[in-house]
């Protein structure tokens, strides 16, 4: 088997998908792409059983044929070639395959194309369409805020709740919780599904720049994502998402607005003088007046800053763990913000206050258990 | 450079310490044997008075030897507040004085006065110290200046009771080699039984032993002892340790293997525990769950949790711990917990385990703790605990 592509236009397909190829995956095959080629295409594979990902690049070859590459191997040696087309030339008995170019030839030992796992493909599905730039835009608002803690896997992806009037993602650590909604995303039958962080985070790196559609299709098990001459196929996370809605405070009337910017900036300079390992900050709202502080006893390192916010209630003192903070505030692109907040120990809610015609983000932030009684 | 330059190093012992406070508020214990220590036959000498060390008591003996050596003695429990209390009232005072103050333990102090006899005289300075300390706290105190930490605590010891001593710069080997070896700290039992195997008495004959001979003796630690007896102790006084660790554990008053019993303690003790971490506004990172069988053997546990301060967490895993450990069917003599790795902060608020009333509990409980003390509410599971 034999075939010639564009070296850069390979490299190009490969770095799409490479990301999915783990350094130590549970078979050693996973560490390969594997390459089908049928009627002068060729097929890019990548997996790690859980998230699988596919590409197409027109190739010149005479033959249909199948070999798995080591993925490292090829990446790099594709990385150092100036452009050029190069010839593959692979023996079906050895599966040995050299790379001919210009500069000279490389001999790399692949792997048998069967013996890389089947692909599922979703069967029954749910299909909806949407834009690159919404997906992503809900992917980079939620994917932040999700767990890491395998105990609970759950809460290790983003929950996708579709309805007939609007699509619903919310991720969230157990400390924090962000529910992003859009109204320009439906489905006639009402779904829900948990996406994995790794999937997403995949997505994220690969959906192009321009604005292009993307087909999302899923059942119970798997969700395919389709864009560009990429597909994508991630198993899902098959756990109840926790009863969010219930968490969500509907009472929270202590509200101040403040400047988004002026407001992370200060919580970045407040946050390097508070503990390392913590993060652990102090609101305190007195009047129209915002004060932040924070404390490193360990080190003797204090800070404190005043700013000034439009405020609508009653003074209240909150703590609260600047980095959370920041990554939210980070994740707003209004100029204004306000805080909602009830009492020192319930959940605190941050809203921008302007927002795109089609979206609605809420974003909710577990305070710390201040013990400053006397 | 500082290490190699010629050292002024006080050791601050205060004399029968717990003793001395129980006189202060008891003057007619003044005189008498008085010793200090747990009242049950299990309890061990914690404190004597220098008239009960008469009859052949020492601290760290049991209390029912004591009884036997020394009946006509006052026998008093400890009183923690009041000796800590004291403690810091001392600590003050020399504080206020010295800059670098390392406290070594309740009692104990070293000084590091390097520099300081250009302006004042170490000499002069520390006896003054000394009687300032016994004119504001009214508590003995006894101190030897030397060269290091190594020398100035061995000879404190030999200043006591109410005392001083100064061995000069150069004087140091002379100074211990007369000495018996179990006079330098870190010279336990075994060491000490194993030297004296070998015809090693004094510290002059140990400062003898070549340096290879005792690396091939006792290892790494035979250097050091070596250096010991040879008078050499570079370490500096340290003025702040950070606390790494909090932990409770206690001596039952019999062996058991009543589970429930052994369940209500570990529950009380990881309330404790958990109630000291919040009020020093700590979280930590790690639990350890320790447990003593009838013969002594010692067996610990420890696990790494996500930071916390919350009774709930601690005392799940604190169970989860206990029951990994006590895998043998015999009797329990002690039964401790320990958290570690600890950093400052309050306890993050968990969205869906923590609700609502759970942490106003938490907050009402500690309140009520820090008005009316730490017994004040606890679980009622670990209410039935004064078994004897």
């Amino acid at each position: 088997m034999k075939f010639i592509v564009s070296s850069s236009a390979l490299l190009k397909q490969l770095s799409a998908i490479n990301g999915v190829v783990t350094t130590n995956p549970v078979v050693p095959i996973l560490e390969n792409f594997l390459f089908e080629i049928k009627e002068g295409k060729l097929t890019i594979t990548a997996s790690d059983l859980q998230t699988s990902m596919m590409t197409e690049i027109d190739v010149e070859a005479k033959e249909d044929g199948n070999i798995a590459v080591p993925a490292k191997i090829l990446m790099e040696t594709l990385k150092n070639l100036p452009e050029q087309p190069v010839t593959f030339s692979i023996d079906r008995d050895t599966y040995s395959i050299e790379i001919s170019s210009d500069n000279g030839r490389y001999k790399l030992a692949g792997e048998n194309a069967t013996d890389f796992p089947k692909i599922p493909t979703v069967t029954n599905a749910t299909a909806v369409d949407m834009s690159s730039e919404v997906l992503s835009n809900a992917i980079n608002n939620t994917i932040f805020a999700t767990s890491n803690d395998e105990l609970r896997p759950a809460m290790t992806g983003v929950y996708v709740n579709l309805s007939a009037t609007n699509a619903t993602f919310v991720a969230t650590d157990g400390h924090r919780l962000i529910r992003y909604r859009r109204v320009d995303i439906a489905s006639p039958d009402a779904a829900s599904i948990i996406i994995p962080r790794k999937a997403l985070n995949l997505l994220k790196s690969t959906l192009p720049s321009d604005n292009v559609p993307v087909t999302v299709e899923f059942n119970s098990s798997n969700a395919y994502f389709n864009f560009s001459n990429i597909k994508m196929i991630c198993r899902l996370i098959d756990e109840r998402f926790p009863d969010y809605e219930n968490v969500i405070p509907v009472d929270n009337n202590n509200n101040m607005t403040i400047d988004r910017l002026e407001f992370m900036g200060s919580m970045k300079r407040i946050a390097i003088y508070a503990n390392k390992t913590t993060h652990q900050v102090r609101l305190k709202l007195a009047g129209s007046e915002l004060q932040i502080s924070a404390e490193d006893l360990d080190f003797s390192n204090e800070a404190n800053e005043r700013l000034s916010c439009e405020h609508d209630g009653e003074d209240i003192e909150i703590g609260f763990n600047a980095k959370f903070l920041v990554e939210m505030l980070n994740n707003i692109s209004a100029k204004e913000v306000t805080l909602k907040f009830s009492a020192p120990n319930r959940a605190g809610l941050i809203v921008p206050s302007d927002k795109g015609e089609n979206e609605d983000i809420l974003m909710l932030v577990m305070p710390v258990m201040l013990n400053n009684y006397v | 450079m500082f290490r190699t330059m010629e050292r002024n190093v006080v050791h601050f012992d205060l004399d029968t310490f717990f003793v001395s406070v129980a006189r202060l508020g008891n003057s007619a214990l003044n005189g008498k044997p008085v010793i200090i220590g747990g009242n049950s036959d299990r309890g061990v000498v914690a404190s004597c008075s220098y008239e009960a060390r008469k009859f052949g008591v020492h601290s760290a003996m049991p209390m029912k030897l004591a009884r036997r050596l020394c009946p006509s003695a006052v026998y008093l429990r400890g009183d923690m507040d009041s000796y800590s209390r004291y403690s810091n009232l001392v600590t003050d005072i020399i504080r206020d004085r010295v800059p670098v103050v390392e406290k070594a333990s309740i009692d104990e102090f070293y000084l590091d006065l390097t520099g300081m006899d250009r302006f004042f005289g170490c000499r002069q300075f520390t006896a003054e110290l000394k009687q300032t300390i016994l004119k504001e706290s009214g508590l003995p105190i006894s101190y030897a200046l030397a060269s290091n930490k190594l020398i100035s605590k061995v000879a404190t010891d030999d200043a006591k009771p109410n005392g001083q001593l100064y061995i000069p710069y150069g004087n140091e080997k002379g100074y211990l080699a007369p000495l018996a070896i179990e006079r330098i700290p870190g010279v336990g039992n075994k060491t000490s039984s194993l030297l004296r195997r070998m015809g090693v008495e004094t510290i002059k004959v140990l400062s003898e032993i070549p340096v290879p001979m005792m690396e091939n003796l006792l290892g790494k630690n035979g250097i050091e002892l070596s250096r010991k007896a040879n008078g050499q102790d570079d370490a500096p006084v340290v003025p702040y340790t950070e606390q790494k660790s909090i932990g409770k554990e206690e001596t039952f008053n019999s062996d058991t293997i009543d589970m429930k019993f052994l369940y209500s303690e570990l529950i009380r003790m990881t309330e404790s525990v958990a109630f000291q971490l919040r009020n020093q506004r700590r979280l930590c990172g790690c639990l350890t769950v320790k447990l003593r069988y009838a013969n002594f053997d010692t067996v610990t546990r420890q696990t790494m949790i996500p930071y916390t301060a919350n009774d709930h967490v601690l005392l799940s895993k604190a169970k989860e711990l206990f029951v990994k450990l006590y895998d043998r069917r015999m009797l329990v003599r002690l039964l401790g917990v320990r958290v570690s790795h600890m950093v400052g902060g309050f306890q993050q608020i968990s969205l869906f385990d923590d609700t609502e009333e759970n942490v106003r509990l938490y907050q009402a409980m500690d309140k009520i703790r820090k008005r009316y003390g730490e017994p004040a509410v606890q679980r009622a599971v670990s209410l039935n605990t004064n078994k004897s």
